[in-house]
């Protein structure tokens, strides 16, 4: 399996679905996220992805956001206080919970897919917090990291990584370049702002000038209220010569959780994603709060 | 300050603690949301009143790091919070806080246990304990943990208990918000590989400093048993007041998606309930008065605890 099939629809302009949320699904189905569950209740997790294969998603997103070597380390003062204290597998769990999460994704497709194609995406997401940019690492540092986690994806056998949320130009920047050079499809997806710009306040504009040379194969909006996306959307696609995409997310932000609502229903989703897709993205699906009912009414996206 | 505890404390009778809030409640498959507060609130009062079985003489709130940054530093900025954010966000700490005071309250009634035991409201650092590096600058720490120490007050806890404070500035704000609302104040640092503060700031001068400004009891937390035991030989050296310490058993093993400090601690098996208090014992033995335990321990320990001092008490009398 690979991505060749999802490039060729992309570029024969056809439609592409995305899966919808898992963090946020696993909430959903009363299941804490502290710890992702990818070795605690792996059927669980693969379920979930199995069911978004089932409701019509080509591409399927690994449960990986945030999960890297520097978010469990930043839990302690340093290396000498993480040794002191800290449990011992530290070393090595992010890497090997990464590769368990796309191993997960590549069963459920063998088990849900039924031969249709679907693509793996590795979702990674900044090595700092999504929504604080002025927290990002400088960009050879971020490099060195993200080096180490495309291989351990790419080793798993995922077909293409999803950069998401990514809230500054210098961040994707790094990432887009060392995906590329590990010869890794990769589509990046920003959140952005009611202005319709990202975190950084830099601009739709100067954010495809950086990335289309580099070789990005896709540019999406994510994370952000369907108001937003929309505002930003506009600038994207006024601007990207390359497929562009959109999952926002429905409800509201409850630290360390979600809080659920029922403002977008699927049928309503569906209005949304079907202007966006007059609009010109060919990419859809969703982000927190979305559900395999969501994803499942974007097919009508399809005819 | 709760009568019978300040005759104790000052008298220098052992004043048992109780063991861990957080730790224990995960482990007992609390899902770590708003501190199991607003879900679970029956859960923690029921483990409130464990502790007050074992024989804790004083109860600790439910409200390590629980402050307004917690949740404003998952957001760009505080306009993001009110754009995507749950509702209420912004007044939620203050709510947590009363209950927490409510159900450390309730389960001291439900035990009957209104004179002989103490409610602590617990401050902590502002941002990640384990994280002095972005510990804020004294003044801020002061304006946000005043307003935490009024909270407490309203509800009239016992006294305030500063935990796992990692730099001096940090325990300084703690040390006078708790006078400026008129509460007690017994101040514990967390220990780090040096055997300092977290910070590499030296213990002893982070003792006179909350000394100096009316700090009732000075306390070491959050460590491995050795290291505390080994700070509490520091703490003796470096003051009078009445001292004493809980360690944490086992391993931190943090979530792997970035939340704050998570309470989640490993391999806590390697020091069962009586090994634990034999440990605890020693520092007793060296002029310790306060014991009780951090992340990791459960009831059982702090019954263990009681058990050996109880001990210590009985053949003191006989002797």
């Amino acid at each position: 399996m690979s991505y060749a099939a999802i490039g060729k629809k992309l570029g024969a302009g056809e439609m592409v679905i995305l899966d919808g949320a898992i963090g946020t699904e696993i909430l959903r189905r009363n299941v804490t996220w502290a710890d992702h569950q990818l070795a605690s209740r792996p059927e669980f997790v693969r379920g979930i992805h199995e069911d978004y294969i089932r409701a019509g998603a080509d591409v399927i997103s690994t449960n990986s956001f945030q999960l890297c070597r520097r978010a469990l380390y930043n839990h302690f003062r340093d290396e000498a206080h993480r040794r002191q204290i800290g449990a011992a597998d530290l070393d090595e769990r992010a890497d090997k919970l990464l590769a368990a999460s796309v191993r997960l994704a590549i069963e459920a497709r063998e088990r849900a897919a039924g031969g249709r194609p679907v693509a793996v995406a590795a979702a990674i997401t900044t090595l700092e917090w999504c929504f604080r940019p002025d927290l990002a690492p400088l960009p050879e540092q971020a490099k060195r990291e993200y080096r180490e986690i495309f291989q351990v994806v790419k080793d798993a056998g995922a077909d293409l990584v999803l950069l998401e949320t990514l809230n500054s130009i210098s961040e994707a920047r790094a990432a887009l370049e060392v995906a590329k050079s590990l010869g890794l499809p990769c589509w990046t997806s920003f959140v952005c702002d009611e202005r319709g710009r990202l975190f950084t306040g830099e601009t739709m504009a100067e954010m495809v000038a950086a990335l289309e040379p580099i070789g990005v194969d896709a540019i999406l909006l994510n994370c952000a209220p369907p108001g937003d996306i929309n505002a930003g959307l506009k600038e994207l696609l006024a601007q990207a010569h390359v497929a562009t995409g959109a999952y926002p997310h429905i409800g509201r932000f409850d630290p360390p959780e979600w809080m659920f609502t029922d403002e977008y229903p699927p049928a309503r989703y569906l209005q949304v994603a079907a202007s966006w897709k007059q609009m010109g993205a060919r990419i859809l699906g969703g982000c927190c709060g979305t559900t395999p009912d969501h994803i499942a009414a974007l097919g009508d996206l399809r005819q | 300050m709760h009568q019978p505890l300040e005759t104790r404390l000052n008298s220098r009778e052992p004043v048992l603690l109780d063991g861990a809030m957080g730790t224990e409640l995960v482990r007992r498959g609390v899902r770590w949301r708003k501190h199991g507060l607003l879900t679970d609130a029956d859960r923690v009062q029921q483990l409130h009143e464990e502790y007050l079985a074992a024989g804790a003489e004083v109860i600790r709130t439910n409200t390590f790091q629980l402050n307004p940054r917690i949740y404003l530093n998952v957001f760009r900025n505080r306009q993001h919070m009110r754009h995507i954010g749950a509702p209420g966000l912004e007044d939620l700490t203050p709510k947590l806080l009363r209950t927490s005071v409510r159900a450390a309250r309730q389960a001291r009634a439900n035990a009957g246990k209104e004179q002989q035991a103490a409610i602590a409201g617990v401050l902590a650092p502002l941002e990640h304990c384990f994280r002095p590096d972005l510990a804020p600058e004294f003044e801020a720490a002061r304006s946000e943990q005043l307003e935490l120490a009024r909270v407490f007050a309203e509800e009239k806890v016992d006294l305030l208990l500063g935990e796992s404070l990692n730099t001096i500035a940090e325990a300084r704000a703690v040390a006078e918000v708790a006078r400026a609302v008129g509460l007690p104040v017994w101040i514990s640092f967390v220990i780090g590989p040096e055997g300092e503060l977290l910070s590499r700031e030296p213990l002893a001068q982070a003792i006179r400093e909350v000394e100096k400004l009316g700090a009732q009891a000075v306390l070491v937390n959050c460590a491995p048993p050795a290291e505390i035991g080994r700070a509490l030989a520091k703490v003796k050296s470096a003051t009078r007041l009445p001292y004493g310490g809980f360690a944490h058993i086992g391993r931190f093993s943090p979530p792997s998606w970035k939340f704050e400090f998570f309470p989640q601690f490993s391999e806590t098996e390697s020091w069962p309930p009586e090994r634990y208090a034999a440990e605890a014992q020693r520092w007793q033995d060296e002029g310790a008065t306060i014991l009780g335990g951090c992340c990791g321990t459960t009831p059982a320990h702090i019954a263990a605890l009681h058990a050996a001092l109880g001990a210590r008490r009985e053949g003191a009398k006989s002797a």
